[in-house]
């Protein structure tokens, strides 16, 4: 292949084709390729899986009687289908997550960032990230049998019953606290020193720089941070499962027993419903809601991120 | 006072190339001279400074003159910005960093254990090598300084002020709610400039502002601060030599030296005026770094 050009040139002259083929390098690149298609075929796959019973749950019950009632009970004879009571648990117990878990996993995260030695951050921050190693089922009975319990004899006025979302909410909001807390730290950290160096020079305290140069800058990422922690908690099912319940009651009272749309998805998948069955169907028909749900609030604040941003370098 | 300035007058446009610097010096008699700023802002007597155990300079004596232009040379790693973040006390960042003898900030110890780092800064303010704008708009990054430090007053008032010192208003006026970061480099260390008089300092210190800026850019900060001189006390740390010829009513120069156990320090090797040590320096270690054998 090379001998024509080895002749034709003058002094040092070879050709600058490939001079053999590089199997090795195809092959990695196809073994890359095929790990990064297995996320992405599993969550096509989940729609797919989704879509069909879906589909089906819809021929028989209305848009009408699944978003137009306030009525939930697939599992009970005669069944009902309004599908807010579990919406509503839903949306309470990640507001409450929320609550708990973006003041203290920023504060923690600016903390780690600004304020920590290096050798405190090395020990602070794997112990922190420990906490997101704990199964939620620990958190769960956590929440049972000590949060509630606490809760009702220091705050009797507030009628808790022996299942609740506010116990529920308040450990979920404990369980995302590390993905808030280490993911705003990475992004905080990230900041160059230089912005930090010239927010002191003029005369601002740690604490002034922390709050207006160095968390907006890193603004992008801990609004992620926050993202991910919503969809984990709306998500969450061990958790809600065991100190939530799985009443099924219009209530907003977070007092009260509320079962949400994962601690539903459980009950009903754990229980007896046969394939095929409207409750099989319905099961369907939440896990396209939640979906959806999570979707549409990921695309909403990768946009809003995207307008708020604020870029270094 | 010589004015050096008058005597190696600013080129605009291209750098200037090569050293202004006969090559032979001719030592006159001595003749008492004027090393010592008269009005001294900073009085600097037996400076150390260790990051740990380390001495990363060591025994330093200067004064820094009242609305004069102090230049530090040197080569690399002989401590002269170690120096220059002392008069801001931001060497105290850094964790393990502490200086030893007295830095007197018209006549009050800047290490003083009454002293407040923040209001130092405040009074001293800083531009570094790399602009530094913050991701913020024009506006913003000037308007910083003034709303941290509680400033009353007409912010839009001050912001303009401040960028018309600068020498950027014209340039930024019709995007002055744009970010920062879509300035040049040059734009950008004029911001930083501007951003620094914003809170009305005594002082400004700068790091080898001009090290990351082309030449054009270079000869418009190096005008700016001719211009500043008149008002604030200026202190920068330099690579370029012809830059402190060009700027600088005094120059300090510095160098590393291995000490007996072996230990390098950064030391200063010479201060007086600028047009002396570019024309007539004592020490024959400066004569050989501005002459271009060494370093």
């Amino acid at each position: 292949m090379s001998a024509q050009h080895l002749k034709t040139a003058s002094g040092a002259s070879r050709s600058l084709a490939r001079s053999r083929p590089r199997y090795g390098e195809f092959a990695v690149k196809t073994i890359l390729l095929m790990a990064a298609m297995v996320s992405i075929a599993t969550t096509v796959g989940i729609v797919a899986a989704l879509l069909e019973p879906t589909i089906e749950f819809f021929g028989e019950v209305s848009l009408g009687e699944f978003f137009g009632s306030t009525t939930w009970g697939p599992l009970f004879n005669p069944p009902s289908f309004g599908v807010w009571p579990v919406i509503v648990a839903t949306v309470e117990i990640t507001l409450i997550a929320i609550i708990v878990a973006v003041p203290l996993g920023l504060a923690a995260a600016i903390y780690l960032s600004e304020y920590a030695t290096p050798r405190v951050r090395k020990t602070f921050k794997p112990v922190l990230e420990v906490l997101a190693g704990v199964p939620t089922v620990v958190f769960g009975f956590f929440a049972l049998t000590f949060v509630t319990p606490v809760l009702q004899d220091v705050f009797p006025f507030l009628e808790l019953e022996a299942k609740n979302a506010l116990s529920a909410g308040l450990l979920v909001g404990v369980m995302i606290i590390p993905i808030v807390a280490s993911l705003s730290e990475d992004s905080m950290a990230a900041v160059p020193n230089g912005l930090r160096e010239g927010s002191y020079a003029l005369g601002a305290s740690k604490m002034l720089t922390s709050v207006r140069v160095v968390v907006p800058a890193a603004f992008s990422g801990i609004v992620a941070a926050i993202i991910l922690a919503i969809s984990r908690a709306a998500g969450e099912t061990m958790i809600v499962a065991i100190a939530g319940g799985f009443k099924s009651v219009f209530t907003l009272y977070p007092g009260d027993e509320m079962a949400t749309m994962a601690a539903f998805i459980a009950q009903a998948g754990s229980g007896d419903a046969s394939v095929g069955s409207i409750a099989y169907k319905t099961i369907f028909a939440v896990g396209s809601l939640l979906f959806i749900m999570t979707f549409a609030m990921n695309y909403v604040s990768a946009r809003l991120v995207q307008k708020y941003r604020e870029v270094y370098d | 006072m010589t004015d050096p300035r008058n005597l190696t007058p600013t080129t605009t446009g291209t750098a200037q190339i090569g050293l202004s610097v006969p090559n032979v010096t001719v030592r006159g008699p001595e003749v008492p001279r004027n090393i010592e700023a008269l009005d001294p802002v900073f009085t600097v007597s037996g400076l150390s400074v260790f990051y740990g155990d380390y001495e990363a300079v060591r025994g330093v004596d200067m004064t820094i003159g009242n609305r004069e232009i102090t230049a530090m040379i040197g080569p690399s790693g002989c401590g002269k910005s170690t120096v220059l973040r002392c008069f801001n006390r931001m060497n105290d960042l850094i964790p393990g960093a502490r200086a030893a003898g007295k830095i007197l900030y018209h006549d009050e110890d800047l290490y003083g254990d009454h002293v407040d780092p923040i209001e130092v800064r405040r009074r001293i303010g800083m531009v570094f090598q790399k602009p530094n704008p913050f991701p913020k708009s024009i506006y913003d990054n000037i308007a910083y300084g003034p709303r941290v430090n509680g400033v009353k007053g007409k912010m839009d008032d001050i912001v303009e002020e401040a960028l018309t010192k600068a020498a950027l208003w014209d340039e930024v006026k019709d995007k002055i709610k744009q970010n920062a970061l879509s300035l040049s480099g040059g734009q950008q260390q004029r911001l930083c400039i501007a951003r620094a008089i914003a809170v009305k300092p005594d002082v400004i210190l700068m790091d080898e502002p001009c090290s990351a800026l082309d030449p054009i850019a270079t000869t418009k900060i190096e005008d700016l601060m001719q211009e500043l001189s008149r008002d604030y006390t200026i202190v920068i740390v330099t690579h370029n030599m012809q830059q402190a010829a060009r700027v600088s009513d005094r120059t300090a120069f510095f160098t590393a030296e291995v000490d007996s156990a072996g230990v390098r320090h950064g030391r200063l090797v010479e201060f007086d005026e600028t047009s002396r040590i570019f024309t007539n320096p004592s020490d024959k270690r400066t004569e050989d770094y501005i002459t271009g054998r060494f370093g």
